[in-house]
């Protein structure tokens, strides 16, 4: 019991952080980039490439997630900054951030191959026993920094000026744009953040998936599933809740169903929880359970 | 109530543009048939290439009826594509099921499905269907590789044989072949009735406008579910025939599938006729054409379908049209040119004014409204109009005079109270009902599909005083009550917007049209219709002097054929000498309803409203 609920929420954060990631540039530009999981990937191939070429790892994972990083940048000049620009509310986004992925994705392919490659195992070999149940230091890792970046990412939304902003621009980039803002760069630190993000869980989870290509693709599908059943496109902690929660089910079920469990048990609890909350569980719109807001009565 | 239509013989110069083009399509048909005979005849190679971008053809002509005509962005393409595929497969080889029973099984069981999909994630709208609809191919995908001793996994399964010719018609080819290529012929026929049909318009106003659907009749969220289900059941047939293509397997399927799906209607050009059908070609043609390394293969197609979704917008085929449009001048007209201005009709069309104390046809009582947890923006609203009567509603910013034209059209519910129209209880039912009652409204800021022409934006007003649209859209141009149907709802709406005096501007696009005549097109979509009972928002607002001596002169002729009017606005020199009654609100509550000296004269009104 208590070893899947840890190695759940360990697992969890990471799909998280992914969701968090989906969940800032969506904040920020109403887009879902699904070029995510392929940004995640990236931070793993050059760490990966860097470490095995015999650089210290903590450089590797430096030029890793920057390069990402970069590649976030992109992905929003490219392929989402011109869709916005002529149309604000048009899907031809849907197109472009799949269409940068399949570039990213195959290049990687093409430069590395499709096979998996050695990755630095960081903090992987060392195992702590918490009660009845065993972690590795590197899980440990993960749930704390998940802990951090989601903690850092709400305090920075909700108390200073840029996360303000961030909520205007997405709301209404003209009137943004009328009072002073340069929704430009709001929208491009936006992109940057959430490819660190997603770089970051890259780092996390290396060590036990190594180095695929094709990581993207599966991690970005978990990102994306958390980021629905928490309700990230409102508010991007919502997201990691809702990692929180598929790490521990997906666990669960392998632990108590069988081993395929995780496969599909997931996709059972994201279809029961849209269903009953279509725009996630912790939204403001979930019949089950507001979270609570401030009422406003007036005259 | 529904005024009956008129034939009207066609001119004979329509008659003879409509011999051409009738020939024109018999051209294309034959040529059609011709090359479908050709690829039943030829080798296995081509034949594949061919039938695959032709079953995506139909596949994506799918996702534009739903995506270009309702703007709704279906990522489950790909799931009821492989519901189609898989349970053809599996009954087919496993229970020995009649394949021809199986396309009537699969067609009715995704249009089902579809539906159920559709009325689920319609609760949310744009951007969460496509995550809804995206889900459900996700969900599919993950069933069909994990369920494997039912799908065979990530193996697949083997398609099932398609019947063979009886030998009297051997000499056609291959059977498939033919199946394929009349299944896609009669999905671009569809489409394409539907597109000369009446419920384009209308179909793009739920798209662009939907509350001014909604208050023209129709039921708009049935229609989405409806057509979303058509449009399943479209994607469900097509899986069906590319069982008989080979091997299914979930890859084929998944939302990668339905997002190049998506990839095809853009590049081919959305909302077109033909579009989606060029870009399934070019799509999956596209490996066969290009033949490089497999990575390269991607990023080049990647790095194509960013350019095309970022350069294009319009697609091959917008780009195409517009190309034509500049040789040839300007776009024709699809609609009858306005028919000349009447003015007569403006003073002729007088039916006996209502005598002066009628019955009540409009009655609102003790309506009590407000938006979410804030304040209460309507207190303890009494209203009574009478039948005949122009009715003004004046108050200041935010008294809540839009709240309570929308109470009584139908677009919100009020918490408490009744709203009577002609001594029917009304509240709780959509506007869409109201709407049959004889109740029409405009809106402040004109809602209209800006990409069709006022012509076409009246003719949504007429959507429930003909019968059976929705049903006979299918095969509309095909239909001589169809053809006739048309003509004469396009001769309607172009003597109504003469009447309003925007005739001039009839085959003009909405979106190149001033600001007064967007206003007079909504308006004309009103009176087309011929209602009892119309709610103006504003009708004045951004209009100039002239024009708004010119809507005086139409509503009041409206009057004189008995039209009962509620108006709000806040120019009382427009409003005043026309109402016989005026109701004064004021943060929420009535305090005042007289006639318009009465107003004039009240102190309180005067403080509070007109600023003395």
């Amino acid at each position: 019991m208590l070893q899947f609920v840890l190695s759940g929420v360990a697992i969890g954060s990471i799909y998280g952080l992914i969701g968090m990631a989906l969940a800032i540039s969506f904040y920020v530009t109403c887009i879902i980039n699904f070029a995510q999981g392929q940004l995640m990937m990236v931070t793993v191939m050059v760490t990966a490439e860097l470490a095995s070429s015999g650089y210290p790892v903590w450089l590797a994972a430096l030029a890793g997630v920057a390069c990402s990083c970069v590649v976030g940048i992109l992905s929003y000049v490219i392929a989402v900054r011109p869709i916005l620009l002529s149309n604000r509310f048009s899907f031809g986004w849907l197109v472009s951030t799949l269409g940068f992925a399949v570039i990213v994705e195959n290049a990687a392919a093409y430069i590395w191959g499709p096979t998996s490659q050695a990755f630095p195992p960081i903090l992987n070999g060392i195992s702590l026993p918490i009660g009845g149940a065993v972690l590795t230091a590197q899980q440990l890792l993960a749930i704390v920094t998940a802990a951090v970046l989601a903690a850092g990412f709400e305090i920075v939304r909700r108390h200073t000026l840029f996360g303000k902003l961030g909520m205007a621009t997405a709301a209404d980039p003209e009137m943004a744009s009328a009072i002073g803002a340069n929704t430009t760069v709001v929208a491009i630190v936006a992109f940057a953040v959430s490819a660190i993000y997603a770089g970051i869980a890259g780092l996390l989870i290396g060590p036990s998936t190594f180095a695929n290509p094709y990581l993207g693709d599966t991690f970005g599908t978990y990102g994306f599933i958390a980021m629905m059943i928490g309700g990230g496109t409102e508010r991007p902690i919502a997201a990691m809740f809702g990692g929180l929660l598929l790490g521990v089910c997906a666990e669960g079920a392998n632990a108590l169903i069988n081993s395929q469990a995780s496969d599909w048990f997931p996709f059972i609890v994201l279809v029961l929880i849209l269903i009953v909350s279509p725009k996630g569980l912790f939204s403001t719109s979930n019949p089950l359970f507001r979270p609570r807001r401030a009422a406003v009565t007036r005259g | 109530m529904a005024p009956a239509f008129d034939t009207q013989p066609v001119a004979a110069p329509r008659l003879r543009v409509g011999r051409w083009r009738a020939a024109g399509l018999a051209a294309v048909l034959i040529v059609y048939l011709a090359a479908t005979a050709y690829i039943a005849h030829t080798d296995l190679g081509l034949q594949s290439l061919v039938l695959v971008a032709a079953v995506f053809g139909i596949l994506a002509i799918s996702l534009d009826l739903v995506a270009g005509m309702l703007g709704l962005y279906s990522l489950g393409q790909g799931g009821f594509f492989g519901i189609g595929a898989y349970a053809t497969t599996i009954l087919a080889n496993d229970y020995g099921w009649n394949v021809f029973g199986l396309l009537v099984l699969v067609l009715a069981a995704t249009a089902l499905i579809g539906m159920a999909v559709g009325a689920m994630s319609l609760r949310v709208s744009g951007l969460y269907f496509a995550i809804t609809t995206f889900i459900f191919t996700l969900v599919l995908t993950v069933l069909a590789t994990d369920m494997v001793t039912v799908t065979g996994g990530l193996q697949g399964l083997l398609g099932p044989a398609f019947p063979d010719f009886p030998a009297s018609l051997e000499w056609l080819g291959t059977p498939l072949v033919w199946c394929i290529m009349l299944a896609l012929l009669a999905c671009l026929g569809l489409v394409w009735n539907i597109r000369h049909s009446p419920l384009y318009p209308i179909l793009l106003s739920i798209r662009d406008a939907e509350p001014f659907a909604e208050a023209a009749g129709a039921r708009t969220a049935a229609i989405k579910v409806g057509v979303f289900g058509v449009s399943a059941a479209m994607a469900g047939g097509a899986g069906w025939l590319f069982s008989f293509l080979g091997v299914v397997s979930p890859s084929q399927f998944d939302w990668s599938v339905s997002l190049n799906v998506l990839v095809m209607v853009l590049i081919g050009g959305i909302n077109t006729s033909i579009g989606p059908v060029v870009g399934a070609m070019f799509v999956s043609m596209f490996p066969n054409v290009v033949n490089i390394n497999p990575w390269l293969q991607e990023i080049v197609y990647g790095a194509l379908s960013i350019l095309a979704i970022t350069r294009l917008p319009d697609g091959v085929v917008g780009i195409a049209r517009r190309a034509l449009a500049r040789r040839a001048g300007e776009i024709a007209p699809a609609a009858d040119a306005a028919a000349e201005a009447l003015p007569a009709a403006l003073d002729t069309a007088a039916s006996p004014a209502s005598p002066k104390d009628s019955e009540v046809i409009v009655e609102c009582r003790g309506i009590e409204f407000g938006y979410g947890l804030g304040p209460k923006v309507l207190r303890n609203v009494d209203l009574a109009v009478r039948r005949g009567h122009i009715h003004g509603l004046i108050g200041p910013n935010g008294s809540g005079k839009s709240t309570l034209a929308n109470v009584i059209s139908g677009g919100l519910t009020p918490h408490a109270g009744e709203v009577l129209l002609k001594g029917t209880r009304v509240d709780g039912l959509p506007a869409s009902s109201r709407s049959r009652l004889g109740l029409r409204r405009t809106f402040q800021a004109a809602q209209l599909v800006k990409e069709l022409t006022p012509t076409q934006n009246v003719m949504v007003g007429l959507f429930d005083r003909v019968p059976r649209i929705i049903g006979r859209a299918p095969f509309w141009p095909m239909l001589a009550s169809g053809r006739r149907d048309l003509a004469a709802m396009q001769r309607r709406a172009g003597e109504a917007l003469s009447l309003v005096g925007a005739g001039d501007w009839a085959v003009r696009q909405v979106a190149d049209v001033p600001h007064g005549i967007e206003q007079l097109t909504q308006l004309a979509s009103v009176c087309v219709a011929g209602p009892d009972i119309i709610v103006l928002d504003e009708p004045a607002t951004g209009l100039s002097a002239k024009e708004v001596r010119h809507l005086a002169a139409i509503l009041a002729n409206l009057k004189t054929q008995g039209v009962t009017m509620i108006i709000i606005e806040h120019q009382t020199r427009f409003l005043f000498p026309l109402c016989d009654r005026v109701t004064v609100l004021n943060a929420g509550e009535v305090i005042l309803t007289g006639s318009a000296d009465e107003v004039r004269a009240d102190p309180v009104v005067r403080q509070v409203y007109l600023g003395e």
